[in-house]
């Protein structure tokens, strides 16, 4: 029997996820214009919010689920294996985390109404423009660009770091802002959001100053937790496709998976994927356990995806050979996910460095 | 002979002609990776031909320009840090030399003149869906009808078939022989009614490659080169006569130091000067293993040039180069990829990447990924040097 991946945590919302996942992926790849694929997206995300994925984490008084992040694993894991092109990292985990103390806001969230894009403080720039400010007049101004979105979305989740931290909640159509909406290579759509003198009113404001800031360092390190289940999920599912793909390929009057050098590259994959499925477990445990995000453990996770994550998918387009270089199989589209999961909550370099200055700080 | 021939000299002349006779929009699509196609490639090649220097590798007799291996291998190097396109191979390094060597009087009047001067785009229909690393096993076969082949089958992985006007196939003429012998090579216009291409999108999203169909496609007898069932024999030289194209190093190292140029613009600042570090680093161990290359691809063009056989340096330089190349675009994936990776985009849908300054270091760094797969993979390298190596 081929090797089959144990997901990082199992149950039914895991298979309902994956099976989600896969449908969406085998749709979208007959679809070739992206207005089709759009609608399809949004068709799959009302459909995510009936069934209940944007409330798993939230507490029962809002309507929510008041799952554990047990729970949520197990959707990213899902989501991770089937290749949904969906932020769902950010949606059912990282928005709803700093929403936890918004109750007037958990149920339209919960029931899919609001589609929230998360803008984190660390958002890329373009050259010409600048980070997201709120001048003493209570307006802002800047730009930030490559942002996930979910489909046609209703609000914007705005993370402004700086001298006086502050979360915001802007509705979408707000006078100022406007948007450049596109589907990025992995299929997920993204935006580039612009915010010219948007005349921000003070409900808008959901809180300032430092506490802000530690709570959304938090979240940004439960989506780049969450990130690497989706992540080491993807690799799992990639493993066994490349593995059947060299079962079945003949060359030379043989199947590829008679040639030993391809044997121990596979091997080197699974050893790959095994040692980051440990570290994130780990991880996944110690977020468990305590209050807050264990950050180090998560840092040292995300680290590790940069490397393991790149070897595994970079393997398996070499595995495939030419076919490894198309869009064609669910297999090459799970390796392009796996390479852009590194850039997303901070990249190799922006965990090494946390770790790195942390351990300065000690010594 | 070649002694007389001043190569420094040769050398300032050619960067001369480089620097003033490309333009600069040419070498601007080179400097940010951009699609070189036939609209980018073909004045260049104008530019060349009306200069004399259309063929470097040919005879004179053909409009060569008669230079040694040491004087192509220069030029070469020139053309690559200059930004200037190398030139297109299909016809000029592929076909061409085939034709010279094994075509007909009347096949090198026909088809010679279009290659050098540009006005004919070729491909290469070899690999099939079947018939990759094992090529020998190609299923397209070619019934023979008086003076005609009728063509039937599948070409895969076809570049350019979408904007050339010619695909040199290979194509199976007989099922009875060693599956090596019953190989023909045929010239076949790809305008040729029954043929249908179709483009496959590559994993950065771009069109490089085709899928070509071959319904009962009728192609003159007088299209195939040389002997029936010698395709495979001619399919092997041009792979040769390839051989030495690992020895240019040039184009490795130019792209080496436009990803040190690009650490140093995108890498400014204390915010960044730990990444900073470690990719300078990487870069500096890229560059020690491309200088060893560099001083090989000057051996191995020693040895052509003093007749001497190569042995093992062709598939060495092969290896090794493709994955440091490898090595160079994942270090340029890793300063920009925070910033530009989620904003890249398949090209031709919505909008152009272009809005995106440096969004080509993303697409390059995909894109390389071919590298150790095509132009005989990473493991069929290996398996030809530890062949050798252990005697069996
Ligand atoms: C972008 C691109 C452009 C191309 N352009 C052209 C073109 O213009 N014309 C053309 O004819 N072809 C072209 N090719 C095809 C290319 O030459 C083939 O992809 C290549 O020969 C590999 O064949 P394959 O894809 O069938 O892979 P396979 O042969 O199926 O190989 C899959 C994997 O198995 C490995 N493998 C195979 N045999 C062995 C072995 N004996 N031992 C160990 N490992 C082995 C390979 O190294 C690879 O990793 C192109 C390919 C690509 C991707």
């Amino acid at each position: 029997m081929p090797f089959t991946a144990t997901p990082i945590v199992a149950g039914d919302a895991f298979d309902q996820a994956s099976r989600i996942g896969e449908e969406v992926d085998r749709q979208l790849a007959l679809i070739d214009d992206p207005a089709g694929q759009h609608a399809c997206l949004r068709r799959h995300w009302d459909s995510l919010a009936s069934l209940g994925w944007l409330a798993v984490a939230m507490p029962e008084e809002a309507g929510g689920a008041g799952g554990t992040l047990s729970d949520l694993a197990a959707l990213a894991g899902g989501a991770g294996r089937g290749g949904l092109p969906l932020p769902i990292a950010s949606a059912c985990g990282v928005i709803p985390y700093l929403l936890a103390d918004q109750p007037a806001l958990l149920p339209g969230l919960a029931e899919g109404q609001h589609r929230i894009v998360f803008i984190p403080a660390e958002a890329a720039v373009d050259d010409t423009t600048d980070v997201p400010r709120l001048a003493p007049d209570g307006s802002l101004t800047g730009a930030v660009v490559g942002i996930e979105t979910p489909p046609d979305p209703t609000h914007l989740l705005l993370v402004l770091a700086g001298a006086e931290p502050a979360l915001l909640l802007l509705p979408a159509d707000a006078p100022g802002i406007s948007a450049r909406h596109y589907l990025r290579i992995d299929g997920r759509p993204s935006a580039d959001w612009r915010f010219t003198g948007v005349a921000v009113e003070p409900g808008w404001i959901l809180g300032r100053g430092e506490a802000v800031a530690r709570r959304a360092a938090e979240a940004r390190d439960l989506g780049a937790l969450l990130t690497c289940v989706e992540a080491v999920s993807a690799a799992g599912a990639l493993l066994e496709q490349t593995i059947d793909y060299l079962l079945n390929r003949m060359q030379f009057g043989v199947a590829l998976a008679s040639h030993q050098a391809l044997r121990h590259r596979v091997a080197e994959m699974y050893v790959e994927y095994e040692n980051l499925r440990g570290l994130v477990l780990q991880a996944l445990r110690a977020a468990g356990a305590g209050d807050g995000m264990p950050w180090r453990e998560i840092a040292f996770a995300k680290l590790r995806l940069g490397e393991a994550g790149r070897f595994i998918a970079q393997s398996a387009i070499q595995c495939h050979g030419g076919m490894g270089m198309t869009e064609a199989l669910p297999a090459i589209r799970l390796a392009r996910r796996i390479m852009m999961a590194e850039f997303e909550f901070g990249d190799r370099t922006f965990h090494a460095q946390r770790l790195l200055e942390a351990g300065r700080r000690a010594a | 002979m070649s002694a007389a021939i001043d190569y420094e000299a040769f050398r300032t002349e050619v960067r001369a002609f480089a620097e003033t006779r490309c333009p600069p929009e040419i070498r601007a699509v080179v400097a940010t990776y951009r699609k070189l196609s036939r609209k980018v490639w073909y004045p260049w090649q104008r530019i060349l031909f009306e200069h004399g220097w259309g063929a470097p590798g040919w005879p004179k007799q053909y409009g060569g320009t008669g230079w040694d291996l040491k004087q192509r291998h220069i030029f070469d190097e020139v053309m690559a840090e200059c930004d200037c396109p190398p030139q297109y191979h299909h016809g000029l390094r592929h076909i061409g030399p085939v034709i010279i060597e094994y075509g007909s009087e009347e096949q090198k009047g026909r088809f010679l003149p279009g290659i050098l001067s540009g006005e004919d785009w070729w491909c290469q229909g070899y690999s099939e869906p079947g018939a990759g690393s094992d090529l020998a096993s190609l299923r397209t076969a070619a019934r023979r009808e008086g003076d005609e082949y009728v063509v039937e089958g599948q070409k895969t992985w076809t570049s350019h078939a979408h904007e050339a006007d010619w695909m040199y196939t290979l194509v199976r003429t007989s099922k009875e022989a060693k599956k090596q012998q019953g190989i023909s090579l045929l010239l076949i216009p790809l305008n040729a009614p029954g043929i249908t291409i179709r483009p496959i999108r590559t994993i950065d999203g771009w069109h490089h490659v085709n899928e070509v169909f071959l319904d009962q496609v009728r192609v003159p007898v007088a299209n195939r080169v040389g002997e029936e069932g010698g395709g495979w024999t001619y399919g092997k030289f041009l792979l040769e006569r390839e051989r030495l194209g690992g020895a240019n190093v040039a184009p490795a190292l130019r792209n080496l130091q436009r990803t040190r140029e690009l650490l140093a613009r995108e890498l400014g600042g204390e915010r960044h000067r730990l990444k900073r570090a470690m990719l300078e680093e990487r870069l500096l161990l890229a560059e020690a293993e491309l200088r060893g290359a560099q001083a090989l691809g000057q051996e191995a063009i020693a040895a052509v040039m003093e007749g001497r056989p190569l042995g093992l340096l062709p598939s060495v330089l092969k290896l090794g180069t493709s994955v440091t190349f490898q090595h160079v675009a994942e270090v340029a994936l890793d300063a920009v990829g925070e910033r530009l990776a989620p904003r890249f985009r398949p090209t031709d849908a919505a909008g152009p990447n272009a809005e995106a300054p440096g969004i080509e270091w993303v697409q390059n760094y995909m894109y390389s990924r071919v590298r150790t797969i095509y132009g005989g993979s990473s493991e069929v390298q290996k398996n030809v040097i530890a062949k050798q190596l252990f005697g069996s």
